[in-house]
């Protein structure tokens, strides 16, 4: 307002200052563009009440303006308010231009024509008349205030006002624009004051309401400057207020506002704030399944995972967001500040993320020098420290502690401080570095990378087939282990006994030995059991050759699992390494057998439920306890297709930062692609061996907890035997001192590992982040991606130790609290009563969050997930890095068909392709073909009645069979080799897991129902809420408590 | 029998191999490596030693040989054939200068070797038992003369060192103490003069007063 009333002081008026805030909704709603919604606002209340003449030529404009909403009918007590007006307006400056001539032609028609357009519109005046007075009431009142003050000499102001086109700003305009168009003006004039009348008197209904629905459709604003002088102009009349306009919360969907305008309170936003947050109006009937919500319009993470890039100046140098992703870049300074903000506050690591060609950590010896590191908190050197003293001494970034530079790193400092050797110096440029580690950071030589085979051969796996795809898929990988030439390799398999294999050197077929005392396992060769690969070559080729017949008519039921694992661990203590499980029996005998305690579905809803989530013996644990302490990592392959307690066996791979691979009904013929590219990858893939990691951070934060697939050594060291590109960690940071007083903390994550070369290695990655005093600042600043990683390993842990129910109510709960505390940030000031907000950088969070109670380890209860497979699921995402966790959460689902009717494929089309769909069935169209890709598996929906053409040339013959035996393979036709190459591409983009292809046909039950439906995260599946209720419920809860 | 192997560079006694799963069997094997690695440190300072040496500890003797500035060293039970040992040695020796030779002295980094490990193991394996055929030939061979090879005790070895260390730290200490000495004796000083003249100047402090009162009050 102020901006515009230069012309009148008079108006400046208190009463104005809460007309504002009502129109700026209109910036909200998005229509607008934002900043030209300020300006129009004080347009509006400037005008003096005596403007008659402009605002008759208002009404006309006011008729094409898109404006009207109910709003201006509720203002209605008076009988002679057309003036609708105040709704209009904001918008679009440059429109105005347009606006003038245009319209005024079109004036007189203008009103007629309106109203047959909306067909709505005609019941809204009489609804809005009755029940809006009331709400309206106070606004209403505040322009009769500024009447007073209009000054006489503001007619003319006010006429030029409708047709400042020229400037987006109407007062300086309307000095000049009133010249140039005066005769327009006055010609707008009669008709108008007819216009007027009409509206006074019962017409007004009519007229009124249709012109706004047809505007509000159409964001661009008309000229909002013709409304706006009515308004005041009414107000005279009338002597009512003018009515304040009511700000369109709803943008984003007209129909909301047209259909609830009683319920609406008056919303309004400053432009400004447009930047912070993000806003949706939800059913305006809280609670109340409203269809009109546009589901179409809600936020959705279509394009994946966006790193957050918004880093303010001078932190450039912190290291790629994709080793360190922090759940907010701003650190808040007080412990209320910590305690106002409900989502999770810590920091997502992956330490060896794969990077990009050309970006990768550059490797530095220190060995002579000695690595530079603060004395007290033993901080390593990084871009932040500061060198004082010319160069003699430097400052610790985390602790402030003075250190001296040591002789040999000593450099000058230039004029601006800045070390003359900088540019040589990458440990002092970028976030990401790797030294070479000095004697003093081994307690041994590196050690070579050892892969040790612990497969079951009871009768279950022969016949899964599964002994021959592992024995293959590792003789295929003996070339590409790691480490040549030191690697070593060994193996043992066992049913009820437990089968050794002496792969000496010198021998040219292995020797098996069977040792059958399970209850004092012995090793019956003190050598050769675990051999260098490179010297002993020929002898595992023949081993991995004679493996499957060797076993193949084994009729063997029992596995002697708990002491073959006894047996691996005595013969790999030494060294320690990766140790492979491939299980596919219950382990039945000697020490660690389980009871089919089972999925017993009574014992769901109650207290006792998460204790099938947890492993049963304690053996397990105290295994894997062991198993770290002598560098030893896990990774179970699990096949079995009955209940086999993966939370008992995968407790090894959780506390030996491993990971679980789980195979269920696994059979060579379907599965062996799939586990055979993922045991290729797990045994290729580079791995960092006989690792720990710590997280450094600075003065007055410490991290507390640490979530994922590792062991803690002492509270903040975390071991991990074996490493690598797949597996992130998530730990939560809170505050020591009650303020903190610095203005930005550091973070330092330190891998200490032994690369496959033998090298010893420090991995660090430096980042800094500011403190904050403002909560909007934190919610700015906040990461979706790493707090859902984070959200998900807490409702995971949580599953632990009590309900699903429970874990689930607890992510909800979480989200609420957040949006309500947000919403009492800027909610009340902007009177943002009816609508969700939510910051700009959490506007997926919701849905995420959604899609994580619909998560295979959080879903529903007995009958919706085996056992064994929620916990399988939960092992894998307390491993997952973000990106690929946010993929499983929210997958993406393709149309297919149209790309490969089309003849031809370029590079650029595939982008096109991989449009992201919403994940909703209303998404799937029955001519059409889809795939679904959740990073763990691809699913081919074919559409009911998609064109056979393309059914045929991909499945051939097999395309009437049922699909659920029909496996896709290239075929000999230009579609088919399409579609191969997409899937391909799909398949690069997340090399961590093969996604294995299952077709389904629509209507195809029960597969469809379960491999595509219940996925599909925005439906209302099953008793589980669709996006559209879910966020209805989130916004019912966030205001009732607010 | 072997027990440990490493090998590393005299300069700077920096490690550039070890073993495989050394010292399976050995109690108290970090205790050992402790001695090996002291050892090492000290071999810089003492260029006159002699290149061969056995080193006895506990119930092991070291052997090591020193060529081309590097190290070879291996422990084994006493009873074992010091001919042996040095045979096995120098087999290590020559296999390591002819792969790694040139590379010996720039090497930056720990372990920077370590491939070499296998080829430990494959030779220690060789050297395992002193009764095949072909150990009992080299135990034979006359040609491996090791008799005026030196044994010493471990404590005496590193002893040398220690007692340089001594030395060094007496005569700072006798600095620093003089130093002190030097301090103390011109305090005793100055509180003996203040001790002769302090009464001295009081009487004549209060006969000045007095005068001064007196002058004042009268």
């Amino acid at each position: 307002m102020g901006t515009e009333n230069p012309g009148r002081p008079s108006f400046p008026a208190s009463p104005f200052a809460a007309a504002p805030p009502t129109i700026t909704p209109f910036s909200n709603s998005g229509h607008v563009g934002g900043s030209e919604a300020s300006n129009l606002r004080p347009t509006r209340p400037s005008f003096p009440p005596n403007t008659l003449p402009p605002i008759t030529a208002g009404p006309a404009g006011s008729g094409e303006p898109p404006a009207f909403r109910p709003a201006p009918p509720t203002r209605f007590n008076d009988p002679s308010l057309p003036a609708p007006p105040s709704s209009y307006g904001p918008p679009a400056s440059g429109t105005f231009n347009r606006f003038p001539t245009p319209p005024f032609g079109s004036m007189p028609p203008g009103p007629p024509a309106r109203a047959p357009l909306v067909g709505q519109p005609p019941f809204q005046p009489p609804p809005s008349q009755v029940s809006p007075p009331p709400p309206f009431r106070p606004q209403g009142q505040i322009p009769a205030v500024p009447m007073g003050s209009p000054p006489p000499g503001v007619n003319t102001p006010q006429i030029d006002s409708p047709f400042p086109a020229s400037r987006p700003n109407f007062q300086p305009s309307f000095p000049p624009t009133a010249s140039g168009y005066p005769a327009t003006g006055a010609s707008s004039q009669p008709t108008l004051p007819g216009y007027v009348k009409q509206s006074n008197a019962p017409f007004q209904a009519p007229q009124g309401p249709p012109v706004q629905s047809p505007f509000q459709a159409t964001p661009v604003g008309y000229a909002p400057s013709a409304p706006t002088p009515t308004p005041h102009y009414l107000s005279q009349q009338g002597g009512l207020a003018q009515a304040p306009p009511v700000a369109s919360p709803y943008g984003l969907h007209s129909r909301d506002q047209i259909q609830h305008p009683g319920t609406m309170p008056p919303m309004g936003s400053m432009q400004g704030l447009i930047e912070d947050f993000s806003s949706l109006s939800i059913g305006s009937v809280p609670g109340s399944i409203d269809p009109g919500v546009d589901s179409k319009a809600l936020p959705r993470p279509l394009d994946g995972d966006v790193e957050p890039n918004s880093l303010p100046e001078g932190y450039s140098v912190n290291c790629n967001a994709r080793y360190l992703r922090l759940t907010t870049n701003a650190i808040p300074n007080s412990q209320s500040l910590v305690s106002r903000w409900h989502l999770p506050l810590g920091a997502v690591v992956c330490p060896l993320a794969e990077a990009p060609e050309g970006e990768e950590v550059s490797v530095l010896n220190f060995v002579s020098t000695g690595i530079i590191r603060c004395r007290r908190c033993r901080t390593y050197v990084n871009p932040f420290i500061t060198f004082t003293d010319s160069g003699r001494k430097w400052r610790c970034n985390i602790c402030a502690l003075l250190n001296d530079v040591p002789g040999d790193y000593f450099a000058h400092l230039d004029a601006t401080g800045r070390r003359v050797d900088l540019d040589q110096r990458p440990e002092l440029t970028k976030g990401s570095v790797e030294f070479v580690a000095p004697t003093e950071y081994m307690v041994r030589p590196p050690m070579p990378p050892l892969y040790f085979f612990l497969i079951d051969v009871s009768i279950s796996a022969v016949r899964s087939g599964m002994i021959e795809v592992v024995a293959k898929t590792i003789k295929s990988c003996l070339d590409d282990l790691p480490g040549y030439p030191r690697t070593q390799i060994g193996f043992i398999t066992y049913d009820s006994t437990v089968h050794f294999y002496n792969m000496k050197s010198s021998l040219t077929q292995p020797q098996m030995m069977v040792v059958t005392d399970l209850e004092d396992i012995f090793i019956p060769l003190p050598d050769d059991l675990l051999v260098n690969l490179s010297e002993s070559r020929t002898v595992v080729d023949a081993f991995l050759d004679s493996l499957p017949t060797m076993f193949q008519d084994n009729l063997n039921m029992e596995s002697a699992f708990g002491p073959a694992l006894k047996a691996a661990f005595m013969v790999m203590s030494q060294l320690g390494g990766k140790l492979l499980i491939f299980q596919n029996t219950m382990p039945s005998l000697g020490v660690g057998r389980l009871k089919l305690r089972g999925d017993d579905p009574r014992a769901y809803g109650t207290d006792k439920e998460h204790s099938l989530r947890v492993p049963e013996d304690p053996f397990y644990k105290q295994m894997a306890a062991d198993f770290t302490k002598y560098q030893i990592g896990v990774n179970v392959y699990a096949f079995s297709d009955k209940y086999s307690d993966l939370a008992s066996i995968g407790t090894l791979a959780k506390y030996t930062g491993g990971q679980v691979y789980y195979y269920p009904s696994f059979q060579a013929a379907n599965h062996s692609e799939k586990l055979s590219h993922e045991l290729t990858r797990d045994l290729t893939r580079e791995t960092a061996w006989e690792a720990v990691m710590r997280i450094r951070c600075g003065k007055g934060i410490r991290f507390t907890s640490y979530h994922g697939n590792f062991m803690l050594r002492s509270t903040d060291l975390v071991a991990l035997p074996a490493v690598d590109c797949d597996k992130a960690y998530a730990m939560q940071l809170s505050l020591e001192e009650t303020l903190l007083t610095n203005q930005t903390v550091y973070f330092q994550v330190a891998l200490l590992y032994t690369a496959s070369c033998g090298e010893r290695r420090i991995r660090v990655h430096t980042a800094a982040a500011p403190v904050v005093s403002d909560l909007g600042e934190m919610y700015r600043q906040a990461d979706n991606g790493a707090i859902v990683s984070l959200l998900s390993r807490l409702a995971i842990e949580k599953t632990m130790s009590s309900k699903l129910e429970d874990a689930r109510s607890n992510v909800h709960l979480r989200i609420v609290k957040a949006l309500r505390e947000y919403r009492n940030l800027y909610a009340v000031q902007h009177r943002l009563g009816g609508r969700l907000i939510y910051p700009e950088s959490l506007k997926f969070l919701p849905l995420y969050g959604l899609a994580l109670c619909k998560s295979t380890p959080l879903r529903g209860g007995y009958a919706d997930v085996p056992l064994d497979e929620r916990c399988a699921a939960g092992f894998t995402m307390m491993a997952l890095p973000v990106k690929s966790l946010l993929k499983l959460l929210y997958p993406s689902l393709i149309q297919l068909d149209d790309y490969l009717l089309k003849p031809s494929a370029n590079a650029d089309e595939f982008r096109k392709v991989m449009k992201r769909l919403p994940l909703t069935a209303d998404s799937l169209d029955s001519r059409g073909l889809y795939v679904y890709d959740d990073g763990l598996q691809l699913v081919l929906w074919f559409g009911r009645m998609l064109s056979p053409d393309i059914a045929m040339n991909l499945l051939g013959p097999d395309a009437a069979a049922e699909l659920s035996r029909v496996t896709l393979v290239e075929r000999e036709t230009e579609m088919s080799r399409k579609l191969m190459l997409l899937l391909k591409k799909l398949r690069e983009s997340d090399p961590s897991y093969y996604q294995l292809c299952h077709l389904v046909r629509q209507g195809e039950q029960p597969r469809e129902g379960f491999m595509v439906l219940t996925k599909l995260v925005e439906d209302q599946t099953g008793g589980t809420n669709g996006y559209v209720d879910w966020l209805v419920q989130l916004h019912r809860q966030v205001q009732q408590n607010a | 029998m072997v027990k440990l192997t490493m090998i590393a560079r005299v300069t700077d006694g920096l490690p550039l191999a070890e073993g495989l799963d050394d010292g399976r069997e050995v109690k108290d094997v970090e205790l050992y490596k402790q001695q090996v690695k002291a050892l090492f440190k000290n071999l810089a300072n003492r260029p006159n030693d002699p290149s061969r040496m056995s080193v006895e500890t506990g119930p092991y003797v070291f052997h090591y040989i020193i060529e081309g500035r590097v190290c070879y060293l291996t422990m084994c039970d006493r009873a074992y054939p010091k001919k042996l040992a040095f045979q096995y040695l120098e087999d290590l020796k020559n296999e390591f200068e002819r792969v790694n030779g040139p590379q010996i002295e720039t090497a930056a980094r720990p372990y920077a070797f370590i491939k070499f490990d296998t080829f430990i193991q494959r030779t220690k394996k060789l050297y395992q038992d002193t009764h095949t055929q072909r150990n009992i030939a080299k135990l034979n061979d006359e040609l491996y003369e090791v008799h005026q090879i030196m044994t010493r005790n471990v404590q005496e070895v590193l002893g040398v060192g220690e007692k340089l260390d001594q030395v060094s730290e007496m005569s700072s200490r006798l600095t620093s103490e003089s130093r002190i000495y030097a301090d103390k004796a011109r305090d005793l000083n100055r509180q003996a003069l203040i001790r002769k003249w302090a009464p001295v100047a009081i009487v004549f402090g209060v006969v000045f007063l007095l005068f001064w009162v007196k002058t004042k009050i009268w």
